[in-house]
C-alpha cells in the first residue's frame, strides 16, 4: 500500500508539472495572437482613455512574460476570467462549468459504445482469425478509420434521422433533465464518435489478442485440460486487456478532439462548441479555459488510465 | 530489415500494394484531374444550381452552379499539398529530435521527451484550433499545426527505435571506424527504422486530411474562395437535405484517399520486423 501511494503521489506530481507548462503553453500562444483584447472587450469605438484603462487594469500594458505570470497566478486562484464577447461579462469558469456535463455525457457514451464494439469485434477477429468474418471486420474496421467523423455524422443524420426516424437530427436534452430523452438525443452525436474509435480498438484488440494466443503459458493451460472458453476469458483476454486499456487511455485525446466537430453539428452545448464560438469570437479567455479544459481532462483520463492498468497487472502489487 | 527489404515482400503483400494502387490512383487524379476538367472550380453558373448528379456532372453541382467533382479535385490538391508538407515537417522535427534525443540520451533525452509529453496533452483537433486563433487562418498556419500536433509522435518512435538498435554491432562498427555521428544516424540507423516511420506517415497524413478538413468544415481552416474538402462540405451541409450528394460525395472521396493511406501503413506494419514493430509501438 505504501509504494501505491508513492507511485499515486509521483503520478500526480507529474501530471500537476504538465499541466502548469501546458497552461504557460497556452497562455503565452494567446498572447502572441493578433489582435487587441482591449479592443475585443471595448468595441472599436472606445477611447483611447477606456482602452488605457482596460489595458492596466489587466495588466496588458506589462511585459509578455509578467502577464503570463499574472495569468497563471489568476488561474492557481481558480479564476478563468471573464468572457469578452460569447456571453458578455460571464466568469469563464462557469460557462465551462454549465457545459462540462455535456460534453462528458456524450464523450463517456461514445467511449462505452466504442469499447462496447470493440470487444465483441476484435473477439470475433481474434477466433475466426483467417475466415470470412475476420475478413469482413478487419476491413469493417480499416474503413472505420478511414470516415471523417463529421462526414460520418452527416451520413448518420442521413439515414437514422431523416431515413428511418429513429432519432432526432439536432439538439441536446441534458442528462439532468430527462435520462431516456438525453439518450435518445445523444446517440447520434456519440456514433459519429465512437465510429472511428471502435475501429481503431478493435484492430489493436486483434492485434495484441493474436499474440497472447501463441503465449506458452495458454498452450500450458490448454495441457491443463481447461475448456477453450475458460481458457479465452481468463488466459488471453485477461492478459490482453492491460496493453488494450493502456490503448483506450491514449485514445481519449482523440475522442475530445471529435468531441469538438460533432457537438457543433449536432448543437451540443458542449466545451467543444463553447471553444468554437470562443474562436469566431476572439473571446481569449474562452479560448484559453476551454483548452485547459481538455489539457486537464486528458491528464485526469491518463492518470486513471494508469491507475487502472496498475490494478489489472497483478505483477505491479502494490 | 530495411526499407529494401520491405520493398522486395512489399511486392507479394496484397494489402500494400491495394492501399499503394488506391493512393497513386488518388494523387494521379488529384494531379493531372483538374487539367482535364472542363469546369472552373470557383465560376458561379446559374443556370445550373444544385444539378443531382449526371454524366456532365458526376459529383453534381454545388449552390452557386459549380461541378463539385472539379472542386473536389481542386480542393484536394490544397488540401493534400498542406497535408503531406505538414506531415513532412512534423516527420522531419521529430525523427531528428527523436534520434539526437535517443543517441546523446540523459537530460537531453529527458527534455525533449518531457517537451513531446507536454504536446501529446493537447487533444490534436484542440492544439490546432489554438493555433489557428492564435496565428489566424492559413495555408501556412495550418501546416504550422499539422506539424505540431504529430511532431512528439515522431519523436517518441524514433527515438525508442534508435534506442533499441544503438548498442547493435553494426553501429558500433561504424563508431569504431570513427565515422561522424550524424552520418552515424543517417547511414547507419536511420534506413532500419525507416519503415516504422514510413508506417507512422502514412496513418499522421491520414489523420492530417480529418484534421484539415474538419478545420476548414467549422471555417476556422484555409477560407474561401480557395475550395478544400472540409470546405465543399461545409458548403454542402447548408444545403444537405435538398443536395445530398455534395457533401456525401466529398466525403466519399476523402474516405477513398484515407483508405490508400491506411491499407499502405497496415501493409508495411505487417512486413515489418516483429521485435522492432513492438518497440516502434506502431
Amino acid at each position: 500500500m505504501r509504494r501505491f501511494l508513492f507511485y499515486l503521489g509521483g503520478r500526480l506530481l507529474g501530471a500537476a508539472i504538465t499541466l502548469i507548462a501546458g497552461v504557460s503553453v497556452i497562455v503565452l500562444v494567446l498572447k502572441l495572437a493578433p489582435g487587441d483584447p482591449a479592443l475585443t472587450a471595448l468595441g472599436e469605438e472606445a477611447t483611447p482613455q477606456a482602452v488605457a484603462a482596460y489595458r492596466a487594469q489587466y495588466h496588458l500594458d506589462r511585459p509578455i512574460w509578467t502577464q503570463t505570470l499574472y495569468a497563471l497566478g489568476d488561474l492557481a486562484r481558480g479564476n478563468l476570467g471573464k468572457s469578452l464577447t460569447v456571453a458578455r461579462d460571464l466568469p469563464v469558469a462557469s460557462l465551462i462549468l454549465d457545459r462540462l456535463p455535456n460534453t462528458a455525457f456524450v464523450g463517456l457514451y461514445a467511449l462505452a459504445l466504442a469499447i462496447a464494439i470493440s470487444l465483441v469485434v476484435g473477439t470475433i477477429a481474434t477466433l475466426r482469425r483467417g475466415r470470412l468474418e475476420d475478413t469482413v471486420v478487419t476491413s469493417a474496421a480499416v474503413l472505420g478509420i478511414s470516415m471523417p467523423d463529421f462526414w460520418l455524422s452527416y451520413l448518420l443524420i442521413l439515414a437514422l434521422a431523416l431515413g428511418l426516424g429513429l432519432f432526432p437530427s439536432y439538439g441536446f436534452v441534458p442528462l439532468g433533465d430527462s435520462i431516456p430523452q438525453a439518450f435518445l438525443y445523444g446517440s447520434l452525436p456519440a456514433m459519429a464518435i465512437a465510429a472511428p474509435m471502435a475501429a481503431s480498438f478493435s484492430r489493436f484488440l486483434r492485434a495484441t489478442l493474436l499474440e497472447t494466443v501463441g503465449q506458452d503459458y495458454v498452450v500450458a493451460g490448454r495441457a491443463l485440460g481447461f475448456s477453450e472458453p475458460f481458457l479465452f476469458v481468463h488466459f488471453v483476454l485477461r492478459n490482453a486487456l492491460i496493453p488494450y486499456v493502456t490503448k483506450v487511455g491514449m485514445q481519449v485525446s482523440y475522442l475530445l478532439g471529435g468531441v469538438v466537430v460533432v457537438e457543433r453539428i449536432f448543437g451540443v452545448p458542449g466545451v467543444g462548441s463553447l471553444m468554437v464560438d470562443g474562436c469566431f469570437g476572439r473571446d481569449y479567455p474562452l479560448v484559453q479555459g476551454c483548452a485547459l479544459t481538455f489539457v486537464g481532462l486528458v491528464l485526469a483520463t491518463n492518470l486513471f488510465i494508469d491507475l487502472v492498468c496498475a490494478r489489472l497487472d497483478p505483477r505491479r502489487a502494490y | 530489415m530495411n526499407l529494401h527489404d520491405i520493398w522486395r515482400r512489399a511486392r507479394r503483400n496484397s494489402t500494400a500494394l491495394l492501399g499503394l494502387g488506391l493512393w497513386l490512383a488518388v494523387v494521379a487524379i488529384v494531379v493531372f484531374g483538374p487539367l482535364v476538367s472542363p469546369y472552373d472550380p470557383t465560376k458561379m453558373n446559374f443556370l445550373s444550381v444544385l444539378k443531382p448528379p449526371s454524366l456532365a456532372h458526376p459529383f453534381g453541382t454545388d449552390s452557386y452552379g459549380r461541378d463539385v467533382l472539379t472542386r473536389v479535385l481542386y480542393g484536394a490538391q490544397v488540401s493534400l499539398s498542406v497535408c503531406i508538407a505538414g506531415v513532412a515537417a512534423g516527420a522531419v522535427g521529430g525523427i531528428g529530435f527523436g534520434m539526437v534525443s535517443a543517441y546523446l540520451g540523459r537530460g537531453y533525452d529527458m527534455t525533449l521527451m518531457r517537451i513531446a509529453d507536454l504536446l501529446s496533452a493537447f487533444p490534436s483537433f484542440v492544439l490546432a484550433l489554438l493555433l489557428m486563433f492564435a496565428l489566424g487562418p492559413g495555408a501556412l498556419n495550418i501546416m504550422a499545426a499539422i506539424a505540431l500536433c504529430y511532431l512528439p509522435s515522431f519523436a517518441r518512435t524514433s527515438r525508442n527505435m534508435t534506442m533499441a538498435v544503438k548498442g547493435e554491432p553494426f553501429v558500433e562498427a561504424a563508431q569504431l571506424m570513427g565515422q561522424r555521428t550524424s552520418r552515424i544516424l543517417i547511414m547507419e540507423i536511420l534506413p532500419i527504422i525507416a519503415a516504422a516511420l514510413v508506417v507512422q506517415a502514412s496513418t499522421a497524413a491520414a489523420f492530417a486530411v480529418i484534421l484539415e478538413s474538419g478545420l476548414s468544415f467549422l471555417g476556422l481552416g484555409i477560407q474561401p474562395p480557395t475550395p478544400t474538402l472540409g470546405g465543399i462540405m461545409s458548403d454542402g451541409k447548408d444545403y444537405f437535405q435538398r443536395a445530398p450528394w455534395v457533401l456525401t460525395f466529398t466525403g466519399l472521396s476523402i474516405c477513398i484517399a484515407l483508405l490508400g493511406l491506411n491499407l499502405i501503413g497496415d501493409g508495411i506494419r505487417d512486413l515489418m520486423d516483429p521485435k522492432l514493430r513492438k518497440v516502434a509501438d506502431i
